[in-house]
């Protein structure tokens, strides 16, 4: 049952890393790497390059995205970069601006 | 401890879970509960709670802290740093209000700044008193003063090379010393007029009145 929380008042600059959820609210700089799922809500702005297993975004995200699982844009959200993941899901509403590469081999 | 929280209200305070390691700046103006690891620099207007097994390598900047992990670095806190029966922490702490429980670990500095008006009264008198301070201070201080009048001014008066030293202070040490020697050894009584005559003559005439003892 482990959660991370980064509230929406709080500002991160760096790196964040680890093996378990973490949910994003606030302002993220840097870098992020987990092995679990990131969730970026509505009121998050994150500027990083993400690697993770799996994200959902609904904030807004600058910087390239890797998944080894799946990407998912949500209805409201700001995606700009590239997204590399074997699942890539863009909601309706959802506004997006880079690359997308779903070649990726796995499983 | 705090572990069985909801997450429903995680809106207003964020969780750094266990395996999580942050390296960078952190700021916000919300509390934060570190039970991972947090390296750099953290800064909050409110509360920071750092769990048994949260691992803080920073400089803090808080309002309060309460510590049961791990903190290496510096916290400055503006109401009060509370390190609790689990906390271990090496660094130093700047804050107002500093509580430390009986079975934490702590190396560092405490400043709590100028004795303000209400802690100084009651809170400092409770906490100095284990400090070494006053412990180390009686036992060196008290042996040397009489130690040092008695021995030293014997032999200080008559010596030709206390004569270039005092012309300066003579004027003032003079008259100080003069009631203090009597009431503790009167032999020493023909001593006190040499020093002030000299200082009157001045320097030349010191040396005159050495010169002919010695002869």
């Amino acid at each position: 049952m482990a959660n991370t929380v980064i509230g929406s008042s709080i500002t991160i600059d760096g790196e964040i890393s680890g093996d378990e959820d973490l949910v994003i609210q606030g302002t993220v700089k840097g870098k992020i790497s987990l092995k679990e799922s990131l969730f970026v809500e509505a009121s998050a702005s994150v500027e990083a390059d993400i690697e993770v297993q799996n994200v959902e975004i609904t904030g807004k995200v600058t910087g390239n995205i890797a998944a080894t699982d799946k990407v998912e844009l949500k209805a409201d959200c700001r995606v700009v970069g590239d997204v590399r993941a074997p699942r890539i899901l863009i909601a309706d509403g959802a506004s997006f601006k880079g690359n997308v590469d779903m070649d990726v081999k796995e499983r | 401890m705090a572990a069985t929280k909801d997450f429903s209200t995680t809106g207003e305070s964020t969780i750094i879970g266990p395996s999580i390691l942050i390296n960078g700046k952190l700021s916000g103006d919300e509390d934060l509960t570190v039970r991972g690891r947090v390296e750099g620099e953290l800064s909050l207007t409110k509360t920071l709670i750092v769990e048994p097994s949260g691992i803080v390598k920073a400089n803090v900047q808080v309002r309060n802290a309460i510590i049961s992990g791990v903190v290496v670095g510096n916290i400055s806190a503006t109401e009060s740093v509370e390190l609790t029966r689990e906390g271990r922490m090496v660094g130093d702490i700047n804050s107002p209000r500093v509580i430390i429980v009986d079975g934490a670990s702590f190396r560092g500095r405490v400043d709590m700044g100028n004795a303000e008006p209400r802690p100084a009264s009651e809170r400092p008198a409770q906490r100095q008193a284990p400090v070494s301070r006053p412990v180390v201070r009686s036992p060196i201080a008290a042996p040397a003063r009489p130690v040092a009048t008695v021995v030293a001014r014997p032999p200080v008066k008559p010596q030709p090379p206390a004569a270039p030293v005092i012309p300066s202070k003579a004027p003032v040490a003079a008259p100080a010393k003069a009631p203090v020697i009597p009431s503790k050894a009167e032999a020493n009584k023909p001593a006190p007029p040499p020093p002030p005559q000299p200082v009157l003559v001045g320097e030349a005439g010191k040396k005159k009145v050495l010169l002919k003892k010695k002869k």
